[in-house]
């Protein structure tokens, strides 16, 4: 198992076989994010979480069209199998205690939306070696880029006023959404050869300086 | 490396030592990990300690609650830790939000303190340190760890080092950033939101404490400093010179060496801390300078202090 994706090929890419799986989980996980947010979007928005719904609906699309068109996509015999598993785990899951089932959606729908854009961190999956220009490394930097900020929404709702009195409703919900999408996303790594559990290890560069410093006194 | 289970919570947490050394349990600052203690573990532990490092919550590969993570949570998980030490002595040093951390602890448990040496630390948030933690936090949020740990360099570290460093510093960019995720680190800054000043407690730290205070540092300067000296009862400030506010990343062979003398002062009854002043050396094995009598250790210039009014 390998920290990182790669080894990257000769021009500097992540292999298609690799790029086609991560591209799809995210592609899965989004989409759904998007579809879910869309069926909670009223046609005219009257309150502020709403307009916030609304641009968060608008960047998932971006993101999803930025994944289609930056991924060298390759035929993937799992995929069909991988992807159901995946779609099922995204359907709505209305949040164990809720006041009411609307409650109870909008809940999972933030604990969903925060849970993907705090757990998956595409960037971090890229080997320090790969090129800042290749369309789908610059694609998976801008989709984690994004993601905090679009997080943003998702505490702003669930750590506001209004579940105050359910505080452990909304925690126990977005723990839930989390370690499901951790799971599934370690799952499809680990398909790829990749175990991000073991990046930690090794000396830090701030020892590197202060050593080169005390060398240099 | 060994995970800590303590409630509902898991840390990664770090022994290394003689097993019946005293202890020196080290608490790190906002996006640090235990890497970064590694010269601390080595230095100290040859000196006869028994080093433990920790990845707070919320940090590092520790567990990262989801939305919430209370200071009250951190102080319980260095509790189970402490407890798990055994008998011997124990001494506590945390470096800015972990030296937070360490006071609330001493606060509530000196009894089972031997020492305890805040670093950069806190015990109340001035005007300047609130404003500064509100940029850094929306700095986080709309530009990501990255973008938060350039904002901490040029805070942290003096030119003489970034100099140097500066081909070096996305390699140590670049591991923070992959060891700290940004709901988790903005969940830690958020711990501060319902922060009271610590201040009106410190009274009931019955243990020696030093406190480290880098001469130029500006995040946490000499006056946030002082407050910690003019109310824990046995204290002493130790101003390190030329020193920014992350200094034990910057200078570990000098803070271990401080660190150390202060435990073994303490340990053979030497320790004077009676709210003294004092300059301390510039590399390990030098000396402490008394701050010079009549001499305000507020000032960045060299001003005399007021003499008491004489009835």
């Amino acid at each position: 198992m390998n920290p990182f994706l790669g080894p990257l090929d000769a021009d500097g890419r992540v292999p298609a076989s690799q790029q086609t799986r991560v591209a799809a989980f995210l592609m899965s996980a989004h989409g759904a994010l998007a579809r879910q947010l869309m069926t909670a979007l009223p046609g005219r928005l009257r309150e502020g979480w709403q307009v916030e719904l609304h641009i968060q609906y608008c960047r998932e699309l971006e993101l999803l069209t930025l994944l289609a068109g930056a991924t060298t996509w390759v035929p993937d015999p799992a995929l069909p199998f991988q992807f159901w598993h995946w779609e099922l785990a995204w359907m709505p899951q209305p949040a164990e205690g809720a006041q009411d089932g609307r409650q109870g959606r909008l809940i999972d729908l933030a604990a969903f939306g925060h849970a993907l854009h705090a757990v998956i961190r595409p960037a971090a999956l890229l080997p320090e070696n790969a090129p800042p220009m290749e369309p789908f490394a610059v694609a998976l930097r801008r989709i984690e880029f994004e993601a905090g900020r679009l997080m943003q929404a998702h505490i702003l709702f669930l750590k506001g006023p209004q579940f105050e009195s359910a505080r452990d409703v909304v925690s126990a919900a977005v723990e839930k959404r989390h370690a499901q999408v951790r799971e599934l996303w370690n799952d499809m790594l680990a398909g790829i050869d990749v175990d991000t559990s073991t990046r930690h290890v090794g000396d830090t560069a701030y020892h590197s300086v202060a050593t080169a410093a005390q060398q240099g006194r | 490396m060994t995970a800590l289970t303590t409630g509902r919570k898991r840390i990664r947490y770090d022994v290394h030592g003689p097993a019946d050394g005293p202890a020196y349990v080290l608490v790190n600052g906002l996006t640090q990990y235990i890497e970064l203690w590694n010269p601390y573990r080595e230095s100290l532990a040859a000196k006869g300690f028994r080093v433990v490092t920790f990845d707070m919550l919320g940090q590092g590969v520790s567990e990262k609650p989801t939305l919430h993570i209370s200071q009250d949570e951190q102080v319980e998980v260095l509790g189970e830790l402490i407890a798990d030490l055994g008998r011997a002595p124990v001494f506590l040093s945390g470096i800015s939000f972990g030296g937070v951390i360490a006071l609330r602890y001493a606060i509530a448990h000196s009894d089972k303190l031997a020492g305890l040496a805040p670093i950069s630390a806190f015990a109340e948030i001035s005007p300047q340190l609130f404003l500064l933690g509100s940029a850094m936090r929306t700095g986080l949020t709309l530009g990501g760890t990255s973008y938060l740990m350039d904002l901490l360099f040029p805070m942290n570290l003096s030119n003489e080092w970034l100099g140097p460093a500066i081909p070096l510093l996305e390699a140590a960019k670049r591991r923070g950033w992959l060891l700290n995720d940004v709901y988790a680190l903005q969940n830690l800054m958020e711990s501060f939101l319902d922060f009271e000043p610590l201040t009106p407690q410190l009274g009931s730290i019955s243990v020696p404490t030093m406190i480290l205070n880098g001469e130029f540092d500006f995040l946490t300067p000499r006056p946030l400093q002082e407050s910690m000296r003019a109310h824990i009862p046995d204290s002493e400030l130790v101003i390190v010179p030329r020193c920014y506010h992350a200094f034990t990343l910057e200078k570990p062979a000098l803070t271990a060496y401080l660190l150390a003398r202060f435990a073994e002062d303490v340990m053979a009854g030497r320790w004077k801390g009676k709210g003294s002043v004092w300059i301390g050396p510039e590399e390990p094995g030098g000396e402490f300078t008394l701050f010079p009598e009549g001499y305000d250790h507020m000032r960045a210039i060299p001003v005399r202090r007021p003499e008491p009014a004489t009835p």
